[in-house]
């Protein structure tokens, strides 16, 4: 049989199960410590919405083992609890609730002034959901874009009629579910059977692209919506999205609500409908919903007994036989236990009534997956269909004790405490005690804060439903990892000049600079500034940003752009420039050169040719100068020739005279090649920039490199370059 | 919510092949503090504010349109 490893166990486990399931089966019930105070966590969503599962998978923290599959030879671990999660002596900071409560960091610790760097490092360790892989070698995720009519976000049964819809009016569209395969973990009964004929209707639809195991992390302008999948990261440009994220089950809060043992339906459903594993021996079931009902009669058909049922009156004469006592409209008052639940007290009409039992279902009602819906502006273009369009029913008991926030673990004593420290409406509550603020972004508690800050407000009697505010929703809806926000990233495109493979077969070491990828040392930096203060060196600056300006308003552009005189430089002559934005910050600076009437040719630093081409071009605009502006930075190459002999090196490859003023330049042929010869100084010795026809470069250089090794020329990087430019006095 | 940016020479364009170059600004300024606001003081208002954009992935040409802030409608 096939087995993962459970800290240093193994855990068998059957074809199908989550590892969530597996444990469950193997009796480990205690899944998780809570983050504060250590509080036992068993499996409760089933659906990998809330975070009492979250493990350490493979040495990957926070993974849902409700939804992950089962793999030969996983590494599983629980995060938290010292020693371990079963036996963790942190566990005394439940009992310190009075002296820990929400915030407790914000007032103490404050003096004296080292108390908060110990405490700190305290509480680091005692929370978190474990260790991040200490290993570099992160795994390397690429970037796809997909331009679909369609989005369709969820595959539940109303975002696959909308795919399908889509198809039928000839759209195509992408539907991307979170999980897979579609309506794996769903407990045979009608829902499932619904769902798996759409599955293959949908499959059999050639414009319907099904994209499985992918997470749709947030809605963005344009519209954009990532998608997180194994290795990859979708970037999706929809004309439409269709949200259909459906709805988890409403978490209950009540005293004891996050015992192990404690359950939403569908986690109970899934585990002994579709796992076969009997989530108890005697059951306590609340049913609310249709829902609920499908998931008792799994439950009773797997052999569950149950002890007792606290239906709501309208779905009561729907029960199935075999449910134990019926308890009319009743609620559950408190659960009790101390590893794990043990019973449970159901109350109707101020009577409670105590059931012995080892699991409570809970099917209480619909909280909306809604995270996505309320991240998008109101448009024709976004629509929220099925349960996610859902208004979280926050005119009901809010509860009056327990657990409101799982991820945090803030009690109901936190939210009331903080109410009463003056936080007093649900944004700021959710600054204060972080709740909604855990893994599951409020998806089980959020419906329980406003809730909370509705009835206090009485907002809940003055206002209908659909005007209380819910906190508001930000991207990522699902946590993601570092990896998957870096995806794409070594994807840059560089920029090479025409020399690149000279600096290759040279030994270069390049590197990226401004966008180019250019070469930082040949070797010995220190050798290469030698060459340039004593004798000659080459290097490529082809990356810099070069411009032709010509046409009747030219000079008129020029002496608008940059802040120097311009109408006083003759033919021949160069002047160094900023250029400044409106504030008259330095944007970039360069050397412009009057070349002929009414023509100009500038340079610009490597990175800044982009703001430059912009603000020429901006101006042009703005003054209705009727210019023409050529970019040729990828059109012209450019070697720098710099040093004491530099003058000696051209004289030898020209018949031109290399008599170029400073600061100016010249048109002569170097080698035979054209080339722009322009007197620069930022290497603080004579220097000749030869600008050139692109393609011509590897010819000039290896001419220049040639006649050079009479005075031991070698080229020099940036690494050099820095050191010569702050010899220079430049930064 | 999908912003296009009406490109002069190229038509209704994806803003991503576009940059954003600011509030339009009366360029003369009349008085040193005119100058000032021109500079430091965006209106940055809640509904239609002229801009600029320039398409730098494109054709590379300037353009002025108004679009409101809160829905991105460009007129």
């Amino acid at each position: 049989m096939a087995s993962f490893e459970f800290e240093g166990q193994s855990v068998p486990f059957e074809d199908g199960d989550s590892v969530a399931s597996a444990l469950y089966r193997a009796g480990v019930c205690t899944l998780s410590r809570s983050l504060k105070y250590h509080r036992r966590r068993g499996i409760y969503c089933g659906t990998g919405d809330c975070p009492n599962c979250l493990l350490t998978v493979d040495g990957l923290p926070a993974v849902h083992a409700c939804t992950t599959t089962c793999g030969e030879g996983m590494r599983v671990e629980r995060p938290g609890g010292w020693p371990n999660a079963d036996r963790d002596l942190m566990h005394v900071t439940d009992s310190l609730h009075r002296v820990m409560p929400v915030g407790f960091y914000y007032k103490t610790f404050i003096r004296p002034r080292f108390a908060w760097a110990v405490a700190e490092r305290v509480i680091r360790r005692a929370t978190g959901l474990g260790t991040l892989p200490r290993t570099t070698a992160a795994e390397r995720q690429v970037v796809r874009h997909q331009h679909v009519e369609v989005l369709v976000i969820g595959a539940g049964i109303a975002g696959m009629e909308a795919a399908r819809d889509a198809a039928a009016a000839g759209a195509d569209s992408v539907l991307v579910c979170n999980e897979g395969p579609i309506g794996r973990g769903v407990a045979p009964g009608p829902t499932r059977d619904r769902l798996l004929e759409l599955v293959s209707e949908v499959r059999s639809l050639e414009s319907v692209t099904v994209l499985e195991d992918h997470t749709a992390l947030g809605l963005y302008e344009g519209l954009h919506v990532p998608l997180a999948g194994d290795g990859v990261l979708v970037h999706v440009h929809p004309a439409r999205v269709v949200v259909a994220t459906g709805a988890a089950e409403e978490h209950g809060v009540f005293p004891g609500n996050d015992l192990p043992g404690v359950m939403l339906g569908r986690a109970a459903a899934a585990l002994a409908g579709v796992h076969g594993v009997r989530p108890g021996d005697r059951a306590v079931v609340v049913v609310r919903t249709d829902e609920g009902l499908e998931h008792l009669r799994t439950l009773v058909d797997a052999g569950v007994e149950v002890v007792a049922t606290a239906v709501s009156a309208e779905l009561a004469d729907r029960l199935p036989e075999g449910v134990g006592e019926v308890v009319l409209d009743g609620e559950v008052h408190e659960a009790r236990g101390g590893a794990s639940l043990r019973s449970v007290v159901l109350r109707r009409d101020g009577r409670g009534k105590r059931f012995d039992c080892d699991v409570l279902v809970l099917s209480l009602g619909f909280a909306p997956r809604d995270g996505l819906a309320r991240m998008a502006l109101p448009s024709e273009a976004v629509s929220v269909v099925g349960d996610a369009a859902l208004r979280p029913d926050v005119t009901g008991a809010c509860g009056h004790e327990g657990t409101v926030c799982l991820c945090e673990d803030v009690s109901m004593h936190d939210l009331e405490q903080a109410w009463d420290e003056g936080y007093r409406n649900a944004e700021i509550l959710k600054r204060y005690t972080t709740t909604t603020m855990g893994p599951c972004q409020g998806a089980m508690c959020g419906r329980a804060l406003s809730c909370f800050a509705a009835e206090r407000t009485g907002a809940a009697d003055a206002a209908p439903v659909n005007d209380v505010p819910r906190t508001t929703a930000r991207p990522p809806t699902r946590p993601v990892t570092l990896e998957t926000l870096a995806a794409g990233v070594h994807e840059i495109v560089d920029k090479r000049t025409s020399l690149h493979d000279v600096h290759v077969t040279a030994g270069a070491r390049l590197d990226r600079s401004g966008g180019w990828l250019r070469p930082f040392s040949y070797g010995d930096w220190r050798e290469e500034y030698r060459a340039v203060r004593e004798r000659v060196s080459l290097m490529d600056v082809g990356t810099l940003g070069k411009f032709t300006i010509a046409g009747p308003d030219a000079d008129a552009l020029v002496d608008r752009v940059f802040p120097c005189r311009t109408d006083d430089l003759p033919v021949g002559r160069t002047r160094y420039v900023l250029t400044l934005d409106e504030a008259g910050y330095v944007m970039d600076d360069g050397l412009l050169a009057r070349t002929g009437a009414g023509e100009w040719f500038l340079t610009s630093t490597s990175g800044g040719a982009g703001r430059t081409d912009a603000r020429l071009r901006n101006f042009a605009d703005r003054f209705d100068l009727e210019v023409h502006l050529l970019d040729r930075t990828a059109q012209w190459g450019a070697i720098n020739v710099t040093g004491p002999h530099s003058r000696d090196l051209l004289a030898r490859l020209t018949d031109d005279p290399v008599t170029v003023p400073y600061p100016g330049f010249a048109d002569i042929t170097v080698a035979g090649v054209p080339c722009r010869a322009i007197r620069s100084g930022f290497t603080g010795e004579l220097a000749f920039e030869l600008h050139h026809p692109r393609r011509r470069g590897p010819e000039l250089w290896s001419a220049l490199a040639d006649t050079g090794r009479e005075w031991d020329m070698r080229p020099h990087g940036l690494d050099a370059l820095e050191l010569l430019r702050l010899e220079k006095g430049h930064i | 919510m999908a912003l296009e940016v009406p490109c002069p020479n190229c038509g209704l364009r994806p803003f991503t092949e576009s940059t954003f170059g600011g509030e339009w600004r009366e360029l003369d300024a009349a008085s040193a503090e005119e100058d000032f606001a021109r500079v430091y003081l965006p209106e940055n208002p809640e509904g239609p504010q002229r801009e600029r954009w320039f398409h730098a992935m494109g054709c590379k040409t300037w353009t002025t349109l108004t679009r409101d802030t809160r829905t991105n409608e460009v007129s």
